[in-house]
């Protein structure tokens, strides 16, 4: 389970997070909801040991994780999936993929080359272009790669910035489908979407952010979806 | 060989050090505009180190490159945070910085009643180590490129390991590579360490190929050409930058009846390239078909 407490995070003098708490449980998936620059992305580079927070907290099964380092998040099992910046263009598919577990590759390397092998099941079109610059690939196939890159650290929960960003609608149901698949398969998820419409169907809980702070929490249940959206998109003020 | 050829040769592996150095910046995703800095570093501190202080050349060697590999790192701390426009502008500053201080460097001994040492923009001659031990322009020549060798040797093996992944990971999206748990901060910092590792090393057999020696050579265009050169060949393998000094010094500069228009030449030949191929002749992707076809033989 990963917990924030109370996070502060700065540019500067411009206070991206205000004070954010929030939790995520194990093995549900936890959606983060929120006009442009709520400071979702903030979040997700605060957790994930790229941003340093300036105060508050960030555990992992309890523990402390708070302003340690990209690596060591990603020890604990975090793994991110950044906004807008998927793949190493000029790397080929399957360098992508062993990027996404190189801190394994001198342990067991046999067990990487058999998670690309399940990387490649899950995703046969990937397999197809496996030698082919990442760059050169569509903007879905760049964002299957990405979640299946991220899945090769084998994270304990996934996090994931704007998945359906610039997508069509047919690929944007397949990354949310293969997003539910991984959480049936034990991987608890962190997603950060503007498709409110589709991340209510598939979340157990919903976050909003809105200006650096928490402004809702429940489940999706608790709160309708127009609200959601009125809430969301048009601002708390026009609510 | 004739002496012309050989004194072609030996520039082009010289040159090659700084190209190198320039390459493996440019892989991690910096331009740095400033390698010849730690090239004229590297030929000082050594022609110092043998002229000055009777230093047995191998000694002198190692002592350059080291000192050049320690401005290095100064400058890769400093830099550290510091990105694309920014990272250029300071490297080249710190060039400048370095090529200034070597006009007003004097310190001399007096030897056989001759002043040696660094004479500010006089310069500084009688590096003479190579008459005194009597070594042939072919003999150094063979020096300069099993030192190559050994450099490119060490590249290539780099560039196939885990830290060769790591590095082209970072140069082409460090927010992305830190991301997959990757100390983006100290791998750049080890690059650029290297990086003036090897143009100190460079340095240092440039210097006692010349015997003289002056600020003036270590300007501005040397840093740009290294640069141009990786461009050129490409950045998918660290012989793209060894493509790029033999199109440039042995063919352009070599061919003596093309050697006249040899700048307008390289001028247009990198203009074209940079338009038709961004990334160079060798770059990742035709490596790695290049690679794949020679698995398949
Ligand atoms: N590098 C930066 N320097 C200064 N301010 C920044 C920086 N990155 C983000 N900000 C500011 O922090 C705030 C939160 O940005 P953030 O990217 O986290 O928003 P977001 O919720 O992810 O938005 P979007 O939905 O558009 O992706 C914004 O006001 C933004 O302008
Ligand atoms: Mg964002």
């Amino acid at each position: 389970m990963l917990e924030v407490r109370d996070l502060v995070t700065v540019y500067g003098a411009i206070e991206a997070l205000k004070g954010v708490t929030l939790s995520a449980k194990q093995g549900e998936i936890t959606c983060i909801l929120g006009p442009n620059g709520a400071g979702k992305t903030t979040l997700m580079y605060s957790i994930a040991g790229i941003l340093k927070p300036r105060s508050g907290s960030v555990s992992v099964n309890g523990r402390e994780i708070t302003g340690s380092s990209a690596p060591y998040a990603l020890a604990c099992g975090i793994a991110l999936v950044p906004e807008n910046r998927l793949v190493f263009p000029s790397m080929s598919v399957e360098e992508n993929l062993r990027a996404g577990a190189f801190r394994r590759l001198r342990g067991d390397r046999s067990a990487v080359l058999e998670d690309i092998d399940k990387a490649y099941v899950r995703f046969p079109s990937l397999k197809r272009r496996r030698d082919q610059a990442a760059g050169t690939l569509s903007g879905g196939e760049q964002q299957m790669l990405a979640v299946a890159r991220a899945m090769m650290s084998r994270p304990n929960i996934l996090m994931m910035d704007e998945p359906s960003l610039g997508l069509a609608p047919l690929v944007v149901s397949e990354v949310f489908s293969i997003i539910s698949q991984l959480n049936k398969e034990g991987v608890s998820i962190l997603l950060v979407e503007q498709n409110a419409h589709k991340a209510l169907q598939i979340a157990s809980h919903v976050y909003l952010l809105d200006q650096g702070r928490v402004a809702f929490s429940g489940t999706p249940g608790d709160i309708g979806e127009d609200d959601i959206i009125q809430r969301a998109y048009l601002g708390s003020k026009a609510a | 060989m004739s002496e012309y050829a050989i004194s072609i040769a030996s520039n082009m592996g010289m040159i090659a050090f700084v190209a190198l150095s320039a390459y493996v910046v440019l892989v991690v995703g910096e331009i740095s505009f400033g390698q010849q800095a730690y090239f004229g570093i590297g030929a000082y501190v050594s022609g110092m180190a043998t002229a000055m202080w009777g230093w047995p050349f191998g000694f002198a060697l190692v002592l350059g490159s080291c000192v050049a590999a320690i401005a290095a790192f100064a400058v890769g701390a400093l830099t550290l945070r510091l990105r694309g426009l920014y990272f250029a502008i300071a490297t080249l500053c710190f060039a400048e910085m370095i090529r200034l201080g070597l006009n007003s460097i004097h310190v001399q001994v007096e030897i056989d009643g001759e002043p040696v040492g660094p004479d500010g923009a006089e310069g500084f001659g009688d590096i003479r180590w190579m008459f005194e031990h009597d070594v042939t322009t072919l003999e150094y020549m063979f020096i300069i490129y099993a030192l190559l060798g050994a450099v490119l040797v060490v590249l290539l093996l780099v560039e196939r390991s885990n830290l060769g992944a790591v590095i082209r990971m970072i140069g082409q999206d460090p927010l992305l590579a830190r991301s997959q748990g990757i100390d983006v901060g100290t791998c750049k910092l080890l690059v650029i360490v290297f990086s003036g590792m090897i143009a100190g090393l460079g340095g240092c057999l440039y210097a006692h190929f010349a015997t003289y020696i002056e600020p003036n050579v270590f300007n501005v265009m040397l840093g740009v050409h290294a640069l141009a050169y990786g461009l050129i060949g490409g950045l998918g393998t660290a012989l793209g930058p060894i493509i790029g000094v033999v199109l440039d010094i042995g063919f352009l500069e070599g061919v003596r009846a093309i050697q006249g228009y040899r700048m307008i030449a390289f001028g247009g030949l990198v203009a074209i390239l940079l338009i038709i191929m961004p990334r160079g002749i060798l770059d990742e992707v035709r490596i790695h078909h290049i690679k794949r076809w020679l698995r398949r033989q």
